[in-house]
């Protein structure tokens, strides 16, 4: 990615064009029908305006949807923090395109279950406050919430840098930049640190986003009262079908970025070859997986079991079932597999060919998921067919309207490349100057916050699963709160400065101490130091120091010499 | 304490529908249209679902035969079955309630409380015998039955799930009386409204920790069985039949009339 100039990363936050004003308004009405919507128009009718029934499908669209949209949230972070783990440097520039994909679904997701629920005035502080320890709902609230706060903050810290060079190279809303740096200033010491602590965010947060999914397959998968559903094998198929969703909707997104912005340098083809191959065969798995289900359900299984598989096979579902699997699964599988084993071809074109299919392929088995169950319930009601109605069906559309407002808002305001170490702005920021005691001063408030953070986040999420049964304990509240309490120690451990490190105290002591009484050795070091390191940045850092100490050391050799 | 049970004697029952009728008067079970009825969202706490049973494949080799006279002519045969909520020992309704809108009592009952409920229906995709309702649409008490509201019982709202209290608020009036009158109360105090009004005596209802009681007596009796026993949520509902009831009725078809009582 040889390119040199910092405004070919920085295009969408230069140029507007009409066209994205009108992509922004068109989703923005969207987005307020959503609202709307769900949340004015179907709150003062009740959810008789959708399709659903109590015997009937009591979930519908809505329900795939929100599954469907937490399987997208789920790779974005997969992908960014698998780049930053394994060091792939390939992918890097897909890390932060990812990311807020996962931000964008996951919001979305969010609407949808508060939209889908029939009291949403109720929702989030009954689930809070009266929450049920048992309930796979509160833990599904519990992961997102800490999903939701656990990719802001790696987000943030991941484009914190980013920011910073934006504050100083753009002149448009260069005040927003410079909050949202807060305090940045690319210092050798601020960078080391950020980069640990993303690393160590990435770490931890990639359970969290199988716990994420693995939650939604428990919301199906334990209950023995539905045939369908009762399946321990139902954590891993939900997080395999996310990976799957995931991957196919990213591959879409980055496609129409390197379009829109022509940034085929940075997503070359053959990157789009690789995303295919690995789509490829997670689609395979996720076929395999399929396949032992349907037969374990048709196979000598409980007769109602039987009967949602049958349904789905070769009933009133099974136009569905066979587009999706055939047309949507083993055909791209194909046009992915044919690429991937072909040295000669490497396009864009066929990968997103394939992806696309996909996508709307798992859109209908989360549909098959939900909906056929409600179809064969253990006691022989009579039961309503279900038919989305056209509000469901636009409330679906909104949605995604709702998530392409908020991705092309997040686009147009925040960089969505990496920007290359080898950036580094003319006039940088002057870290300001801090005296050395209230360095050490600072440093010992760090650790002592960052300490009193773990043991009291440790300690409510104990508190609060200690007091899980108990009626009058919000415990959810609590235990939300314990990690929401422990993701803001990334945040002290970059934001604030800490004990003066070697090079602080080099550079206070040559400016408090007279040139002649200077020991030499910690000169040495200095230069040794930027002389070692092969970064541009650390060298423009070091080297208002050096010529500081060069002169000292001119100096020095002079009175030798004399 | 005591536990609260019911017994219902299929061989009793002759599907008039009395009970039905008089849980939707005691419970203020709204309405819900013509409109809403065929999309699957009328509500009855209580009901009557009438059961196809094919007769062949009833008897399987090697099963004993089951009573004489009850499955030995070809042909389906109609059965009614009277559907309250079981209220279940171990009940998936209040596990997966996020909220604690519904639970289990100490005296065994499974408890809704509408007001805390947040609609998310899981507790509806939970119960293995549908016996939850969702208020789809605003509640309606067409004509003069608006007048004929039971103060007792709370009006349920839009969006949120309701269900079978076993009339609960009589048993907080005969606990009130008992305690001002300084007394333990008495069994035949509390009664819900579908095992009073029912005219064949089909139902059964009581303390199923009290031995000697009726209901006690029968839910031991060999007629007696539970619905989906394999499930493990233990009814505390149970019913009482001559046959191998529980294998037929998987065969079975629904055939119902839920728009002829809801117009
Ligand atoms: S029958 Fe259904 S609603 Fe009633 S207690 Fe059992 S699971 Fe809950
Ligand atoms: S619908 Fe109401 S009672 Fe049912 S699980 Fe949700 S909050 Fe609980």
């Amino acid at each position: 990615m040889g390119d040199r100039d910092i405004s070919v990363y920085l295009r969408p936050l230069l140029r507007t064009t009409w066209k994205a004003y009108a992509l922004l308004a068109v989703a923005l009405a969207g987005a307020c029908w959503y609202f709307y919507g769900a949340f004015i128009y179907q709150f003062f009718h009740g959810h008789r305006v959708t399709g659903q029934g109590t015997h009937g499908a009591m979930w519908g669209t809505i329900v795939a949807n929100i599954v469907q949209l937490i399987g997208v949230s789920h790779v974005g972070i997969a992908i960014s923090a698998t780049v930053r783990i394994l060091q792939l440097k390939r992918y890097q520039q897909l890390a932060r395109i990812a990311e807020f994909v996962t931000l964008v679904s996951l919001t979305a997701a969010v609407c949808n279950i508060a939209g889908d629920v029939g009291r949403p005035d109720r929702f989030l502080y009954n689930v809070v406050m009266h929450g049920n320890f048992t309930a796979p709902f509160v833990w599904s609230a519990t992961v997102i919430t800490n999903y939701l706060v656990g990719s802001c903050v790696y987000l943030y810290l991941a484009m914190r840098r980013d920011i910073y060079l934006c504050s100083r190279v753009l002149t448009r809303r260069r005040w927003l930049y410079r909050a949202l740096a807060l305090g940045y200033s690319d210092t050798p010491e601020e960078r080391e640190n950020l980069e640990r602590t993303v690393w160590w965010c990435a770490v931890i947060i990639l359970p969290i986003m199988v716990s994420v999914h693995s939650v939604y397959g428990w919301v199906f998968g334990l209950q023995p009262g539905r045939p369908g559903w009762f399946n321990p094998f139902q954590a891993p198929y939900f997080v395999l079908g996310a990976i799957v969703t995931g991957f196919s909707g990213v591959v879409a997104v980055v496609a129409i970025i390197r379009r829109i912005y022509r940034w085929e340098q940075f997503f070359p083809n053959r990157l789009f070859k690789g995303l295919g191959v690995f789509l490829g065969f997670v689609t395979l798995l996720y076929l395999y997986f399929l396949f032992s289900e349907v037969l374990t359900g048709l196979y000598a299984s409980p007769e109602a079991e039987r009967g949602v598989f049958h349904d789905l096979l070769f009933g009133r579902f099974s136009w569905i079932a066979w587009t999706a699997t055939v047309g949507g699964m083993i055909v791209p599988f194909w046009v992915l597999f044919v690429q991937g084993a072909n040295p000669k071809i490497q396009s864009m074109k066929i990968v997103v060919v394939g992806a696309v299919p996909i996508f709307f392929a798992m859109w209908g088995w989360r549909y098959l998921i939900t909906v056929p169950s409600f179809f064969h319930p253990h006691i022989p009601y009579k039961l309503a067919e279900y038919s989305p109605t056209l509000f469901d069906w636009s409330l679906v559309l909104a949605t995604y309207c709702f998530a392409i407002f908020f991705y092309t808002a997040l686009v147009k305001l925040l960089p969505i490349l990496e920007l290359p170490e080898h950036f580094v702005p003319a006039r940088p920021v002057r870290p300001p100057r801090i005296r050395l005691a209230t360095m050490r001063g600072l440093g010992f408030f760090k650790r002592a916050t960052i300490s009193f953070t773990l043991a009291s986040g440790i300690g409510l999420i104990a508190y609060g699963i200690h007091s899980r049964f108990d009626v009058l304990t919000p415990a959810p509240a609590i235990w939300i709160s314990g990690i929401v309490c422990l993701w803001t120690i990334p945040l002290q451990v970059c934001l604030i400065p800490g004990f003066p490190s070697r090079r602080h105290m080099l550079a206070h002591r040559a400016r408090q101490e007279p040139a002649l009484l200077r020991p030499p050795r910690p000169l040495v070091t200095a230069v040794g130091l930027a002389e070692r390191s092969s970064s541009p940045a650390i060298e423009s850092w070091v080297d208002r120091h050096q010529r500081a100490h060069r002169g000292i050391r001119r100096r020095a050799r002079m009175r030798v010499w004399a | 304490m005591q536990k609260w049970g019911m017994v219902i004697d299929l061989d009793r029952c002759a599907g008039c529908q009395t009970c039905t009728v008089a849980c939707r008067t005691e419970n203020n079970v709204p309405f819900c249209g013509d409109g809403n009825a065929w999309k699957g969202r009328a509500i009855f706490w209580n009901k009557v679902i009438t059961v196809r049973i094919e007769s062949h494949g009833s008897q399987r080799e090697g099963e004993p035969s089951a009573s004489p006279g009850t499955n030995n002519h070809a042909g389906p045969r109609l059965r009614f079955l009277p559907m309250p909520c079981m209220h279940c020992e171990r009940p998936p309704c209040v596990l997966v309630c996020p909220v604690r809108a519904t639970t289990k009592s100490v005296d065994g009952i499974v408890m809704q409380v509408p007001s805390r409920c947040i609609g998310c229906r899981l507790c509806q995709a939970s119960c293995p015998y549908s016996r939850r309702y969702f208020n789809w649409q605003e509640v309606d008490y067409p004509g003069t039955l608006k007048e004929a509201v039971n103060p007792d019982v709370s009006i349920r709202t839009l969006g949120v799930i309701e269900k079978c209290t076993l009339c609960v608020h009589r048993l907080q009036k005969a606990r009130e009386q008992a305690r001002d009158e300084n007394r333990e109360i008495r069994e035949d105090e509390y009664v819900p409204a579908c095992v009073e009004a029912c005219p064949a005596k089909a139902r059964t209802f009581g303390d199923l920790n009290n031995p000697d009681h009726a209901v006690a007596k029968l839910a031991r009796s060999p007629r007696a069985f539970r619905l989906l026993e394999e499930l493990g949520t233990f009814p505390q509902v149970s019913y009482l039949h001559e046959s191998t009831w529980k294998s037929e009725s998987r065969k079975s078809v629904g055939a119902e009339d839920e728009e002829e009582i809801d117009g």
